[in-house]
């Protein structure tokens, strides 16, 4: 494969992660960067062993839960490296599994990156200290948002024919598809961070996932 | 335009005044001491380079790729003048521990950083600039606790004025004379007040008519929204100055940039287009008699003849990663301390002067703040990361017969989302997406991805609400800072401070009603509350602690944040043995040598304390031009530098 080739298969297998059309993620003019980061942060063989399970996964019109648990902490990090601009802390397991030579650390991928994260926009909003809005703009309503289903439909209509990735949206029907409409539980919602060094991607969750919670009522930290 | 210099060049040269530090305070005594042709050394010991166009980008670059945008993260560590950071302490098991520039031995954390740079903490300031109540100014016979001021509000009222107009100042007159702070009922700010957020409109829409009762102070509060007087660029004010108007001053290094907020989002770290106030405009606006030496740093005040002072010696480096200088000396008719509270405690401390009273040091404030965090209901975003950090705020609870009962609180409705408390969004997205592992470290099962997470993410960022609770707390002599010159030094050889601090029951009684008011209020809003201090696994998170007032049933889980407002350490009284400076700001024990900032202050209200430390630094450079006018004789004649106490 090129590295043309690979870049375009990295951008389009990216889509179903983040739920940004590949015309965004090409247009935050981060796609090689955060490419050549994920290569170095995984190792070579790790990234490839990775962008083929799950473009086999999305083939067999399957989610994220067919991954196994270190490639699902791998998507999870891509996610996190296109909404943030920021590379972050793995599980413990996952950095151990992947054999990864340097520290575990939460780090910013260029100093570019921080104001192209995809994270503002899901909210319809701008970088904190980068492309500013405008005097006064803190005042007006906020934008309303695009429905999970316009969003799934910019996606097909964004994968390309013959389409480089199997499936432009994931299947949801096994994962994340049954949560409560007025908002997501709070395991998925940060909790307190217990200092501010921190970093953010290792900030624990307001509350432990039920399933985990239920079998042993465990008093643990979630460091 | 600013004359810089260096130590070398200085060395042994003599000046009207030294004033030690750039930040606001060192800028605004410089400032108008230049105006008056007195030849004036600042000595600031940090790095230059934010007074310049490339070098401020490149405080912008650095804030960008740090990880966690802490108040410092626009500036790099300097081994040569270290200061302290957020990130210095980390909670373990059973409390804390601190590392980097503060050494901290007490019961809890001092959780307030400062910047050694050019500019000083300002650079990363809010820009707030509330004023004190006047009743702040007196809580020791009004409501017997705390220490009265030997000024009042009155006193002070002119040079608030001249403050609020030199750092430039937006806000709304009208309604600060409602809320009592300010005396003219048509007083007129340079600019007009900051846009309120739509946030704010919504705390006003669902608030007002609201009654909540504080259970600890036993006391049922009405709470209106009010706008924040901020040193921040908004639309001038046609009436200001008689109708003479405001021309904002914008960005230093590039004209005619940075008039306007233009809602970066990120005053705290950094203002990218410098519409947020900074001692740097002052500075570019000095005379020609004012010198400005950086990185050079000051180790002890010199004593002279009697009870004055004679200068200061200083160490000059060239590189902030080798803490290697060389010292010199410079000489002044009258030596300013004006380095941060906890830098001019420790050069008083290692010069072992001004310390009759034994009060040097000692006092030690902030204001402890307690966060707060709930989610709106589905349909009712709030608009969150928008704007400048925080707009509005409820001023109730600063006032009146409570504070017998419990420390006052002034509540700021954040702009910004859970951030302070959990590190949102990018936290937010951490979660969601479910990185990071269980409490094992194992992968976890449970996560979004694709379309459900955007659109989930941008719904629940679009309702986070956190209020940022600042409580007052009272000058009390066991907060201190101290040296052991044997044990802490730092890379040059200058002690390194050593702080002891606790909070007393009077402030844990404040953030306990903090807390049960926060909860009142999100209950008004219909809002969710999610905050939560209690102990997961061994590892308290910083600044925790449980209390129950006197009277209530039940103990809570409560913490606070460092608020940035380090206060205190040579506070100012009318009685030498009790104080360190008189209402000058002059030290009681030397006529010529002066300690201002907010370690002169007695006590800091509810209020962010900049505005007040600025008033009194005008006031203190009207009597410094005074005493160097009586004693001035023509320049070429060699001088005596004794001065005759003013008391």
């Amino acid at each position: 494969m090129t590295q043309e080739q690979e870049l375009t298969e990295f951008v389009h297998l990216s889509m179903p992660l983040t739920g940004f059309a590949t015309y965004d993620l090409y247009g935050t003019g981060m796609a090689k960067l955060y490419l050549d980061t994920a290569r170095e942060q995984l190792g070579a063989d790790n990234l490839t062993g990775f962008l083929a399970a799950w473009k086999q996964v999305l083939a067999d019109r399957g989610g994220p839960e067919r991954l196994t648990p270190t490639y699902r902490e791998v998507a999870r990090a891509l996610v996190y490296l296109w909404y943030t601009g920021s590379w972050p802390q793995l599980a413990p397991a996952a950095h151990s599994a992947l054999r990864r030579p340097g520290p575990n650390a939460e780090f910013v991928a260029s100093t570019s990156s921080y104001a192209e994260g995809l994270v503002w926009r899901s909210f319809q909003g701008h970088p904190a200290g980068a492309k500013p809005p405008g005097f006064g703009t803190w005042s007006a309503v906020p934008p309303e948002l695009p429905s999970e289903q316009q969003l799934r439909e910019e996606l097909e209509a964004a994968n390309e024919d013959p389409p480089v990735t199997p499936a432009a949206v994931y299947d949801a029907v096994g994962y994340g598809a049954d949560l409560p409409s007025a908002g997501v539980p709070a395991h998925l919602l940060p909790g307190l961070r217990v200092s501010r060094s921190i970093p953010p991607s290792a900030v624990p969750s307001a509350a432990v996932a039920p399933a985990a919670a239920a079998p042993e009522q465990k008093q643990v930290s979630e460091r | 335009m600013t004359v810089t210099t260096t130590g070398a060049q200085v060395n042994g040269r003599r000046y009207d005044v030294i004033i030690v530090g750039s930040g606001w305070a060192g800028s605004l005594l410089g400032r108008q001491l230049g105006r008056q042709g007195w030849r004036v050394l600042v000595l600031e010991a940090g790095n230059p380079g934010t007074e310049t166009w490339p070098g401020y980008q490149d405080s912008l670059d650095t804030f960008n790729v740090a990880p966690i945008k802490v108040p410092n993260a626009g500036y790099r560590p300097n081994r040569a003048a270290p200061f302290p950071d957020v990130l210095d302490l980390h909670a373990v098991p059973g409390g804390y521990t601190s590392t980097g520039h503060f050494v901290q031995t007490g019961p809890l954390p001092y959780g307030t950083d400062y910047i050694r740079a050019l500019g000083g903490a300002a650079m990363h300031w809010l820009g707030a600039v509330p004023r004190m109540l006047p009743e702040d100014y007196a809580t020791r016979s009004l409501y017997r606790y705390g220490r009265d001021w030997p000024l009042t509000a009155e006193q002070l009222e002119p040079y608030l004025q001249q403050a609020e107009r030199l750092i430039g100042t937006a806000g709304n007159g009208a309604e600060q004379h409602e809320l009592g702070v300010v005396p003219e009922r048509d007083y007129q700010y340079p600019m007009e007040e900051i846009p309120a957020s739509y946030q704010d409109g919504v705390f006003h829409r669902k608030l007002t008519g609201k009654e909540i009762t504080d259970p600890v102070a036993q006391l049922p509060y009405t709470p209106k929204v009010y706008t924040l007087p901020q040193g921040r660029n908004s639309t001038p004010n046609p009436l200001f100055d008689d109708g003479r108007g405001y021309r904002p001053v914008g960005a230093v290094g590039l004209p005619n940039f940075g008039e306007r907020c233009v809602g970066n989002a990120s005053c705290t770290p950094i203002c990218p287009v410098q519409a947020k106030s900074s001692p740097l405009r002052l500075q570019q606006d000095f005379t020609d008699s004012v010198h400005v030496a950086t990185r050079c740093v000051v180790s002890r005040v010199l004593p002279g003849r009697g009870s004055s002072v004679r200068g200061v010696e200083f160490r000059e480096y060239s590189d902030p990663a080798a803490p290697v200088g060389t010292p010199y000396t410079a000489e002044a008719d009258i030596v300013v301390l004006a380095a941060h509270a906890i830098e001019n405690a420790v050069i008083l401390l290692s010069s072992e002067l001004a310390n009759s009273s034994g009060y040097v040091g000692r006092h030690l404030m902030d204001h402890p703040t307690f966060l707060a965090w709930s989610r709106m209901p589905q349909a009712e975003p709030i608009g969150a990361f928008r704007g400048p950090g925080h707009t509005s705020g409820l001023e109730c609870f600063r006032f009146g017969s409570g504070r017998k009962r419990r420390a006052p609180f002034r509540i700021e409705i954040g702009n910004w989302g859970w951030g302070w408390a959990t590190g949102a969004p990018f936290s937010s997205v951490g979660s969601m997406v479910g990185l990071g592992g269980d409490a094992e470290g194992e992968v976890k099962a449970d996560g979004l991805f694709g379309p459900g997470l955007r659109r989930r993410l941008g719904d629940e960022l679009n309702r986070q609400v956190q209020l940022q609770i600042a409580v007052e707390q009272p000058a009390d002599p066991a907060n201190r800072v101290t040296i052991d010159p044997q044990r802490y030094r730092d890379g040059l050889g200058n002690p390194k401070p050593i702080l002891h601090y606790d909070l007393d029951t009077r402030v844990r009684d404040g953030v306990y009603a903090a807390r049960r008011v926060a909860a009142e209020i999100f209950r008004a809003l219909g809002a969710e509350d999610f905050t939560d201090y209690r102990v997961r696994g061994d590892i308290p998170p910083l600044g925790h602690f449980r209390h129950r007032p006197e009277g209530q049933t039940e103990e809570l889980d409560l913490g606070f944040h460092g608020a940035g407002h380090g206060a205190g350490t040579h506070i100012m009284g009318a009685q030498r043995a009790t104080s360190v400076v008189d209402s000058y700001q002059r030290t009681h024990d030397h006529p010529n040598l002066f300690a201002v900032g907010c370690g002169s202050m007695p006590s800091i209200g509810t209020s962010n304390p900049t505005l007040t430390m600025a008033a009194l630094a005008l006031r203190s450079a009207e009597e410094i031009h005074r005493e160097l006018t009586s004693l001035h004789h023509p320049v070429t004649a060699a001088r005596q530098p004794v001065l005759e106490a003013a008391q």
